[in-house]
Parts: C-alpha cells; structure tokens; sequence
C-alpha cells in the first residue's frame, strides 16, 4: 500500500468522513490547535529565552525548564491529536500539499533536537545555575528551537493557502471544503460572493 | 466606502500571510505568557515561583505579544473591513478581546501581584484562560461561518 492510498484510505473511514462532512467539527478541532499553541507555545518560547538569558534571568535555569516539562508535554499532546484529526479528515490534500510537508520535515528536525541536546543542555541546567554560565552549546539550542518553531508556525498556515490538485476529491463520500481561504490579492479575480460559505451572515 | 483593492496591503499576495504568522506567534507569547501565570494561580506549573514573581517577570513579554497582536491584528483588519465588521465571529471575538485585556490589567493583574484566597486565584485563572481560548476560537471562526 503507497503512503497516498493509506491517505486516500485514512479519509474516507467513518470517523473521518465524519470530521470533514460536519461544518464546525474541522473549525473546533483548529481552534483547540491553536489555543494550544497559545497556552503551550508560550512556554517554549520563555524556555528558550531563558537559556539565551533575555528573560526571568533571576530565576535558576533549572527551575524553568523542569518546572515547564510536564505542562509542555501536555500540550504537545493536544496539539499534536488536533492535528492528527485535521490531518485525517483531509489526508489526500494534505499528502499533496507542500508546507504540510515541510511542517513534517521540520518536525523530525526538532525530534532530532530533542535527541541531541536533551542530555547535553536541558537535563544539565543545574549546572548552568552553579556555575552561573550558560554555554555556546545551550544557546545554541535554545536559537534552533526558536527558529524551528517559528518554522512550524510559518509552515503550518502556509497550509491553508496551497490550493488541491483538480479532480482529487471526486472519491470522496460527504460535502467537501478546500482549506485555501478565498484569495483576496488584488492580482487575482475578485472572490465570489458566498466564498465560504457566508450566507448564515 | 472602503474598497479592499485600494489597500496596498492586498498589492502582494505574501503580506497576508506573513501578518497571519506575526499574529500566531504574537498570541502565543501574549497568551503563553500569560498561561505560565494562570497554571501557577491553579498550582501547576512554576510552583517554585510565587504568581508575583512570575507576573513581574513576564509582563514586559505579555506588552510585547500585545503590541504584536495590535500591529498584525488592524492591519488584517484594513485588507478587508467590510468583510471583518459583518462577521459575526470577528464581532464577538473583538467584545472577548476587549474583556480580556481590561480582565488582565485590572483583577488579574491585581490577584497575581497581590495574591487572593486560593479559590479566588483559581476562578481567576480559569476566566482568564476561558477569555483568551474564546478570543482564539473567536478569530478561527471567522474564516468559516
């Protein structure tokens, strides 16, 4: 079985067939992604500054890091079963789509992050607060993690905006919605008028 | 009467996106930021910490999101206004926005700083989380009523 039938497989079992024929379930389940980067983003984001020593800079390393872990982990998990379901529900697109491949790539870079820095620089922060120095190497990582995050973001809502090959939804049981906003540049034709389906306003 | 193709903004089709991207990462140190002081006033998280210490360290970073949000927010806002201001979405995630930020700088601020009854400080945070989430689901929701 090719990685695009497992896709095209994946969307069209009753669960996710479920997700996608539903107008709010897709919206709920990217909002509860979202408001878990907001709840949980911020902590990687203060993590990393703290070891670039630009924030909390009187509280110990150590503290940060250990006492964010477990929260960290949490909304991990919530963001990443959000995109797993966002995933499903319209796996053939997203097997096509450019920046949802990117986002992968970035993902398994900030996997191997995680393997090369965790013993060198998160689990010996105490270190960092008894010699009251923090080392290139854990600067280092604390830059690479802001910036692949930041990839992630960029990636992730570069998503929305690359529109489906023609012809692929013809498969599919259930309404159907592209992800791509209506386009609003003006280079291209103007939207038309119920483009997403705003006739409820 | 705004017309969406006399804004410059919509000359390029990448300023969109990238105030979309300024946007996320500005909620998520705005509202992170504030997060890591709401789990503390449940008692999770930096418990080493007391929530002034916290509110006092990471305020200057929650301005920063703010001002972020209130740059790329307003600007999005321009390239289409008609469109935002009969949203029904947009209309209730600009009144839980509103709320929001007088909530953070008036009781919250005050029970971070100055502690309150452990059940006072947990309705608190609770409200202050519930806030930001709707603000959140608010702003999605825009792109798909």
């Amino acid at each position: 079985m090719s990685l695009l039938s497992f896709c095209q497989w994946l969307q069209s079992t009753d669960f996710f067939t479920a997700i996608r024929g539903s107008w709010y379930v897709y919206p709920i389940v990217m909002s509860t992604h979202l408001a878990g980067i907001a709840l949980f983003g911020g902590m990687i984001v203060v993590t990393d500054l703290r070891l670039l020593g630009i924030t909390m800079r009187k509280r110990p390393v150590a503290d940060v890091i250990r006492q964010l872990r477990p929260l960290k982990w949490i909304g991990l998990a919530i963001i990443a079963t959000c995109g797993i379901l966002m995933f499903g529900s319209k796996a053939e697109e997203y097997y096509f789509n450019t920046f949802f491949r990117t986002k992968l790539v970035i993902l398994t870079l900030l996997g191997v992050h995680a393997l090369v820095f965790r013993n060198r620089v998160y689990r010996r922060a105490a270190e960092f607060d008894t010699t009251g120095r923090i080392p290139g190497q854990a600067k280092l990582a604390a830059s690479l993690s802001l910036l692949l995050w930041t990839g992630m973001v960029i990636a992730g809502r570069g998503i929305g905006y690359i529109e489906p090959p023609i012809g692929i939804h013809a498969a599919i049981p259930g309404p159907y919605r592209s992800m791509a906003p209506p386009v609003r540049y003006s280079g291209a034709p103007a939207p038309a008028a119920d483009g997403g389906g705003s006739a409820t306003s | 009467m705004f017309l969406a193709e006399a804004n410059p903004l919509n000359a390029s089709e990448l300023i969109f996106p990238t105030l979309e991207c300024i946007h996320i990462a500005g909620f998520a140190i705005l509202v992170g930021t504030i997060a890591i002081v709401d789990f503390r006033l449940l008692g999770v998280g930096m418990r080493q910490q007391t929530s002034a210490e916290l509110a006092r360290d990471l305020g200057p970073w929650t301005l920063f999101g703010l001002v972020l949000m209130l740059f790329s927010g307003p600007l999005m806002f321009s390239s289409d206004p008609d469109m935002y201001y009969l949203n029904r979405s947009f209309q209730i995630k600009m009144a839980l926005l509103l709320v929001a930020i007088i909530f953070n700088y008036t009781i919250h601020r005050r029970v971070a700083l100055k502690g309150a009854s452990p059940p006072k400080s947990k309705l608190v945070a609770c409200v202050s989380m519930l806030l930001w989430v709707g603000v959140i689901f608010g702003g999605i929701f825009i792109a798909f009523i």
